[in-house]
Order: structure tokens, then C-alpha cells, then sequence
């Protein structure tokens, strides 16, 4: 039962490791799903890859903060 | 052929970074305890990941349409490769300990004190356990770079390339593989996959790519430049 246990907070592991960010990187992408097939502009994909980007900062410099203050 | 050779590339680097973790549980088990029971734990985990991959491999290749593939597994890809590269950041800045192969080692074999018995379930347990549960990194990697570029048997072959690579190194060294840049490549595959990722999930929502593959380059290149902006963030001096 354990190792079961340990098996399903790994799968879980392999893509939240942070809820935060996980749960800002869902929205951007459902956001891409909403607008992509929508506004048919050349490169608009690649706000989608900067939104991503930025949020790895964000989230990065944020979670550095707090450990600085723990 | 480029993306042949992407599906390789990834798909051995991100086995070999795993593999390197897994063999350090199994020479810990096998160099404190005996080597039968943590072979066997290592064969049965390898057995069970070799079902995994293949079952949901064709599964996946199989029944899901082109465009939900790309869209899901993409994501998928992307949340992985976030996760990777937010870690090595954090560890790159200073702000976490760096990974170190000779320091789990040794928290692995003080784990295992005690006497060893004739079957020896504590070290076929912690082999199968710990090869299972880093192969099942593998497995994702595998599954996803393979059944999305159509080349699952050139990504099964990089993992597997990859591991029989590992092995022979901790067999020859017959300690842990302390010196292998596991950070800095984790960190080169965390900017990989994220842009394999997000080139398929943009893909799946319909979007096309200008120059094709070659705008993978350009997602590597961002990916890149905004870790290297979130360390330089990390490590700026704070105002008092």
C-alpha cells in the first residue's frame, strides 16, 4: 500500500512540484487553447512560450524570497 | 531526421540523468547488503516499467488523434519541464542545495543498518522502489518525446541506450557516478522538454509554427534566457 501510495505522489510529482506554478502554467496554456485557434496571427504562439517564460520568473524569484525568509 | 535526432537526444538525456539516481540506491543496497536481492528488485522494476512503456505507448500512439496527442502531451511536457527548470534555478541561484550523488548515497546506506537475512525483502524492496519510481520519469519522457513525434522506438532506444550507458559506468566505478554533471544536465533537459513541450501543445491548439522545427531553437533560446533572468533576479542583492 505504500509503495502504491508513493508511486501515485510520483506520477503527481512529475508535473506540480510547485501548486503556484502549476496552476499559472495550466491558465496560460488554457488561455493559448482559448485565443490560438481563435486570432490566427503568425507568432502569436510565441506570446504563449513568453507568458510561460515569465511566469518560470516570477514564480522563481517569489519562492527564493520566501525561503530567504524562512 | 533533426527531429529523429531530437526524439534520441531527449529522450537519452532525460533517462540518463534518471538512471543516475536509480543506480545510486542499487549500489548502495547491493555494496551494504549483498548484490542478489537488489538485482532482482532492479529486473523486476526495469520488467515493470518495460510493461508500462510498451502498453501505454501503443495505447497512446494507437488510439489518441494527432492534434489531442500534441495538445496533451505537449502540456504535459511543458509541466514537467517547468518543474525541472524551476529547480534548477533555485539550485543554480543558491537557493537550494545542488543535487549530490555521493551525499544520497550515503543517507541511503545509513538507511539500510541491520542485520541481513537469507531472502533479503528490505533490499529487493528498496531496489524495486527505487528503480521504479525514478524509471518512472523515464517512462513519461519516453512516452511523450516517442508517441508525439511518431518515433516511440527511437525514444525507447535512447532510454534504454542511455540506462545500459549507466550501468556499465557504475559497474566499471563500482560507486556512485558523483562527477556526472546531473545538475547542469538536468537543467539543459528542463530547457529541452519545456520547448518540445510547448511547440506541441501550441501545435494541438491549432497554431503554426514559422520555419517549423526551427522555431524549437527559438523557444530553447527564451526558455534559456529567462532562467538565466530568474537567477540573475534571485541572486540581486536585496535593498535593507
Amino acid at each position: 500500500m505504500r509503495f502504491i501510495r508513493a508511486a501515485v505522489e510520483e506520477v503527481v510529482g512529475l508535473f506540480v512540484g510547485d501548486w503556484t506554478q502549476t496552476v499559472v502554467s495550466v491558465a496560460i496554456l488554457a488561455l493559448g487553447w482559448f485565443a490560438l485557434p481563435r486570432l490566427h496571427i503568425a507568432g502569436l504562439a510565441f506570446v504563449l512560450c513568453l507568458a510561460l517564460a515569465s511566469q518560470l520568473v516570477a514564480d522563481t524569484a517569489a519562492e527564493a524570497r520566501r525561503a530567504r525568509k524562512t | 531526421m533533426y527531429a529523429q535526432l531530437l526524439t534520441f537526444g531527449a529522450a537519452f538525456l532525460g533517462s540518463a540523468v534518471e538512471s543516475v539516481e536509480a543506480l545510486t540506491i542499487v549500489l548502495a543496497v547491493g555494496l551494504t547488503r549483498g548484490w542478489r536481492a537488489p538485482l532482482y528488485g532492479t529486473v523486476t522494476a526495469l520488467v515493470l516499467l518495460g510493461v508500462l512503456v510498451a502498453v501505454f505507448g501503443q495505447l497512446i500512439v494507437a488510439r489518441v488523434p494527432e492534434l489531442t496527442l500534441k495538445l496533451v502531451i505537449g502540456a504535459l511536457l511543458v509541466l514537467f519541464g517547468l518543474r525541472w527548470l524551476h529547480k534548477a534555478v533555485l539550485r543554480s541561484a543558491g537557493v537550494v542545495a545542488m543535487h549530490d550523488e555521493d551525499h544520497a548515497y550515503a543517507q541511503a546506506v545509513r538507511s539500510m543498518q541491520g542485520a541481513v537475512e537469507r531472502r533479503d525483502w528490505v533490499g529487493f524492496t528498496l531496489a524495486l522502489k527505487g528503480v521504479f519510481l525514478e524509471g518512472l520519469e523515464v517512462v513519461f519522457i519516453v512516452i511523450a518525446v516517442g508517441g508525439t513525434s511518431g518515433g516511440l522506438h527511437i525514444a525507447v532506444a535512447g532510454g534504454l541506450l542511455a540506462m545500459v550507458v549507466v550501468a556499465a559506468a557504475g559497474f566499471i566505478v563500482k560507486r556512485p557516478l558523483a562527477r556526472v554533471p546531473e545538475n547542469t544536465l538536468k537543467y539543459a533537459v528542463g530547457v529541452v522538454l519545456t520547448s518540445i513541450g510547448t511547440f506541441w501543445a501550441a501545435e494541438g491548439m491549432g497554431a503554426v509554427w514559422p520555419l517549423d522545427f526551427v522555431s524549437l531553437l527559438g523557444l530553447a533560446v527564451l526558455y534559456f534566457a529567462a532562467s538565466r533572468a530568474a537567477i540573475a533576479v534571485i541572486r540581486r542583492p536585496v535593498a535593507a
